[in-house]
């Protein structure tokens, strides 16, 4: 088997890269694919919260990197889907534990357990964000619209880009978008911030309570029915299948006449 | 009349409108690694070149980085009167 190897990154903190991950991490799982997150924010580690695998971690990636455990061992089984597996971060340790090489080759390993390898990555620019992508060879951009959150991500494209060789596709994802803020013109639009970054649209995830709730629960919201955001993760993922899967109206329900006419207009997509 | 415009008007001045045009900018020098102040010191040195050759037609000169896709592309405008030649 020679699996996929996607980083997901953003550059700013806070826009929601750990979210995404389990979120697509767990919409692939369900499509059937075989899964493994791989959390690279050594010494911040989250991934297992979102996941409520956090009481079951018992080695971690460094421990597979220093040869304390094999990584079958390290691989945390996620209770509801025996398909979808966690790699969790160290928690004492810090970004220099591991280097590049040692993620290639990690990375190597574990493409041939799996069909999808999700990379969660730090924040920042640094070694950390460097070793994250070291062994990807596609790469998911989180940004929410706002400035100081796309600016961000335009470095990352611009870091992405200069590694063409070895990352050979990269899309953005639009979190927390808030359609009517948008329909307002209060906030910059899908189309805006496509436009400024010109780049390929993966999927929009609207601004959602549900996220804060299934956080709480470390059920990741696309293992659910019933809500805009866990729709929108599991479109991201069918997508990332190859699937061609419309991008939907966010604004569908409770509209007045004037908003759909002004939705008619600025379509919001997800 | 007035819902109509409402409806239609294009969202000049808007606070999307206001952060998009800021985030072009911004990206532009960014991408660029441009430094403050250059492209003013580059203006200035084209101006002078081209007025060798022209009459330029005072302050019209139009001097712009724009973003083309991924890249930059400089746009300047001169208002030429009649050649110098």
């Amino acid at each position: 088997m020679s699996g996929r190897v996607i980083v997901i990154t953003s550059g700013k903190g806070g826009v929601g890269k750990t979210t995404a991950s389990a979120n697509i991490g767990v919409a692939l799982a369900n499509t059937g694919a075989s899964v493994c997150l791989v959390d690279m924010d050594i010494g911040l580690r989250n991934l297992d919260i979102l996941m409520g695998l956090e009481n079951r971690v018992v080695y971690n990636l460094v421990d597979v990197v220093e040869e304390r455990c094999k990584l079958r061992q390290a691989l945390v089984k996620d209770k509801r889907m025996p398909n979808l597996n966690l790699l969790p971060a160290a928690q004492t340790r810090d970004k220099t534990a591991v280097d590049a090489d040692q993620m290639k080759k990690l990375c190597e390993e574990l493409k041939s357990m799996f069909d999808f390898v999700l990379i969660d990555s730090p924040a920042g620019i640094e070694s950390g964000f460097q070793n994250a992508i070291a062994g990807a060879e596609e790469a998911i951009v989180i940004t929410t619209p706002e400035m100081s959150a796309v600016r961000d991500a335009d470095r990352i494209i611009g870091l992405l880009e200069a590694r063409k060789d070895e990352i050979t596709q990269y899309r953005l994802v639009l979190n927390r978008l808030r359609p009517k803020m948008v329909a307002n013109a209060d906030m910059m639009g899908v189309d805006d911030v496509l436009e400024i970054l010109s780049i390929k649209l993966l999927g929009v995830v609207p601004e959602d309570e549900d996220i804060i709730i299934s956080t709480n629960k470390g059920e990741p919201v696309s293992g659910t029915d019933n809500t805009r955001s866990g729709l929108a993760f599991r479109n991201i993922a069918r997508r990332l299948r190859g699937e061609e899967v419309p991008f939907m109206d966010l604004e569908a329900k409770n509209d007045t006449w004037v908003t759909k006419i002004v939705n008619f207009f600025n379509p919001v997509r997800v | 009349m007035q819902l109509l415009d409402w409806l239609f008007k294009v969202p000049n001045g808007t606070a999307a409108v206001t952060a998009k045009d800021r985030m072009r900018t911004m990206l532009v020098h960014d991408r660029l690694e441009l430094p403050a102040g250059k492209l003013e010191v580059l203006e200035e040195e084209l101006t002078a070149v081209v007025a060798r050759y022209f009459d330029l037609e005072p302050d019209t000169t139009r001097f712009d980085l724009q973003q083309m896709d991924r890249k930059a592309a400089l746009i300047a405008n001169f208002r030429l009167v009649r050649s110098k030649c």
